[in-house]
């Protein structure tokens, strides 16, 4: 993930081999992308950014001529055409010309065709590029599905942070085409060290009374922030429960909401 | 046959469920990198005519290559009026049909090279079994291969046509049994120079507009440089013969079917490896831009 023009589209048409690298190596599941391209393409299924499909082509002919165009021959090729434009959700519309299709139906399109060679690592540009909320829910979840039931590993390229969240396991963040951080999502999105309080009252005042009873806060716009004690340990974030609950009972602020905060993507781009 | 006995028993307190396969791997054949070249040439010939394409997409390739034979017909149609005394000249049959092919291929060439480029295939193509010299000869050879048949069924069917309307037939095709091979040899020259050149083209472009044009303003510029340099300069007509490529064509047919205009009386022409060589080296040279701009091609 990145913002526009971070380099993510770039470097998946460098792992695809469709761009050659100015400089440096990288390889894909143990096959260096320029010596050993004839080796990625039965691997890989790319799902691109832009639009892909001829309008006077039914959805159907296209994807079993990609099929065939990646090595299947022709009586299989339209058995997993149709197996994958089912899994994918188009019935009956396989059969119109792909130019009618809504933008719902062409990204399903683009799925389909990526995935009908059975790859094992499929590449997905912006896959939920000019989708509605809805559309994003459901192709989220196809991905989302395509991963766990498919078993195959999904590479998905996107500056939509909030949707990533929703289906990764893991980032990579590059910016200005470099890399700024990879790891696990577990280890950003757990529960951090970090209380938060919203009052029903003066977040300022409330935030001074905790700090005067030795309590690391701070406000933030309308919010109370405390430093919860390191080590999570149980009986000392107990305390500072209850010191939080006896500072609001002593102010007479009423309480709106006390919960452990939860990192975010977001939080990498601030 | 087994007995009702021997069907396996049911668990216990089975329960019924509905088996979705879900998802299933692809253990089957792949056919590589050949089945993908066939894949993609099978579909790029059957662009070039419209062939499961709407009615739309049909009516160019169709109504060219229909128009090609109405003259054939015409001929045949005289020459069965005057029971075969009118004779059946190829060549200048093929002259003013050359214009038709040329229209085939600028208005085809396009559908090939430029709407991979104009939909953004080119780069799915890629990624597949596909690599880029793959991709420009399956391209080039369905091109080449819709243009051998548009070339060859006219003559083919004035072949036909002269067996037939003959009173003898048995005689005329003991005659003609080699001129077969000249209406093959001119089908598969002109299919080789009209698809390169015509691929050459309409690769360096997506909008199929500019790529029709460009093929025509192509023809339409060495033929009027061969009118310019005649009238002006005044060289040999080889010169002028070998500048515009449907003049050389024109002149291959002459030489392959052994037929001869006034003007070839008055000032004879070169060998006919002079044309064919020519036409060769420029198809060459185009085949060459064609695999050159394929590579850079950036997706």
């Amino acid at each position: 993930m990145g913002a526009n023009g971070a380099g993510k589209s770039t470097l998946v048409k460098v792992l695809l081999g469709l761009v050659e690298p100015t400089s440096g190596s990288a390889s894909l599941m143990g096959h260096d992308v320029v010596r050993d391209r004839g080796a990625i393409r039965a691997l890989v299924g790319y799902m691109p950014e832009h639009d892909c499909l001829p309008p006077d082509m039914s959805a159907a002919e296209f994807v079993t001529w990609m099929a065939r165009c990646s090595g299947l021959p022709a009586a299989a090729a339209r058995d997993r055409s149709a197996e994958v434009l089912r899994h994918v959700g188009l019935f009956e519309e396989r059969y119109r010309p792909m130019g009618g299709y809504s933008t719902g139906m062409a990204q399903r399109v683009k799925l389909a065709q990526a995935l009908v060679h059975d790859p094992r690592l499929l590449i997905l540009d912006e896959p939920t590029n000019g989708l509605d909320p809805a559309g994003r829910d459901e192709m989220l979840a196809l991905i989302q599905r395509t991963g766990s039931e498919f078993g195959m590993s999904v590479l998905v390229s996107s500056h939509l942070l909030g949707e990533l969240e929703r289906i990764c396991d893991g980032f990579v963040l590059i910016d200005n085409g470099r890399l700024v951080r990879a790891e696990r999502l577990g280890a950003l999105t757990g529960e951090t060290g970090t209380l938060v309080i919203e009052v029903d009252g003066d977040a300022t005042a409330f935030a001074e009374s905790l700090s005067a009873h030795g309590l690391l806060a701070q406000h933030e716009r309308t919010r109370v922030l405390v430093q919860l004690p390191d080590g999570s340990d149980d009986a000392a974030t107990r305390a500072t429960y209850d010191a939080v609950r006896d500072a609001a009972i002593r102010d007479g602020t009423g309480l709106l909401r006390l919960e452990r905060r939860r990192g975010h993507l977001e939080d990498l781009f601030q | 046959m087994t007995t009702p006995g021997s069907y396996p028993t049911p668990p216990r307190g089975d329960v019924t469920t509905i088996h979705d396969l879900g998802y299933r791997r692809y253990e089957g054949a792949r056919v590589g990198q050949a089945g993908a070249w066939r894949a993609l040439y099978g579909q790029g010939l059957r662009t070039m005519f419209g062939l499961g394409r709407p009615m739309k997409a049909k009516a160019l390739p169709v109504l060219l290559a229909l128009a090609t034979l109405l003259p054939a017909l015409a001929l045949l149609a005289a020459s069965a009026a005057s029971q075969g005394g009118l004779p059946i000249r190829y060549a200048i049959i093929l002259q003013p049909q050359l214009i038709l092919f040329v229209l085939f291929t600028a208005a085809q060439a396009p559908e090939l090279f430029s709407r991979d480029q104009q939909h953004r295939v080119l780069p799915l193509l890629l990624t597949r079994e596909i690599t880029r010299t793959s991709y420009a000869t399956a391209r080039l050879a369905a091109l080449m291969t819709a243009l051998f048949f548009v070339v060859l069924a006219p003559l083919l069917l004035l072949y036909i046509g002269e067996v037939g309307v003959a009173a003898d037939p048995a005689a005329v095709f003991e005659k003609m049994g080699t001129r077969i091979g000249p209406v093959l040899a001119q089908a598969t020259i002109t299919a080789i120079a009209l698809g390169s050149i015509g691929a050459a083209l309409t690769i360096w472009t997506s909008r199929r507009a500019y790529a029709t044009a460009s093929v025509i303003g192509f023809f339409l510029t060495t033929a009027a440089i061969a009118v310019g340099i005649d009238n002006l300069l005044g060289v040999s007509q080889r010169v002028v013969e070998l500048v515009a490529p449907v003049r050389t064509l024109s002149m291959l047919a002459f030489l392959l079917f052994g037929e001869t205009t006034r003007g070839m009386e008055l000032d004879p022409p070169g060998s006919i490896w002079l044309y064919i060589g020519a036409l060769l080296a420029v198809s060459t040279a185009a085949c060459a831009v064609l695999v050159a701009r394929v590579r850079r091609l950036v997706p």
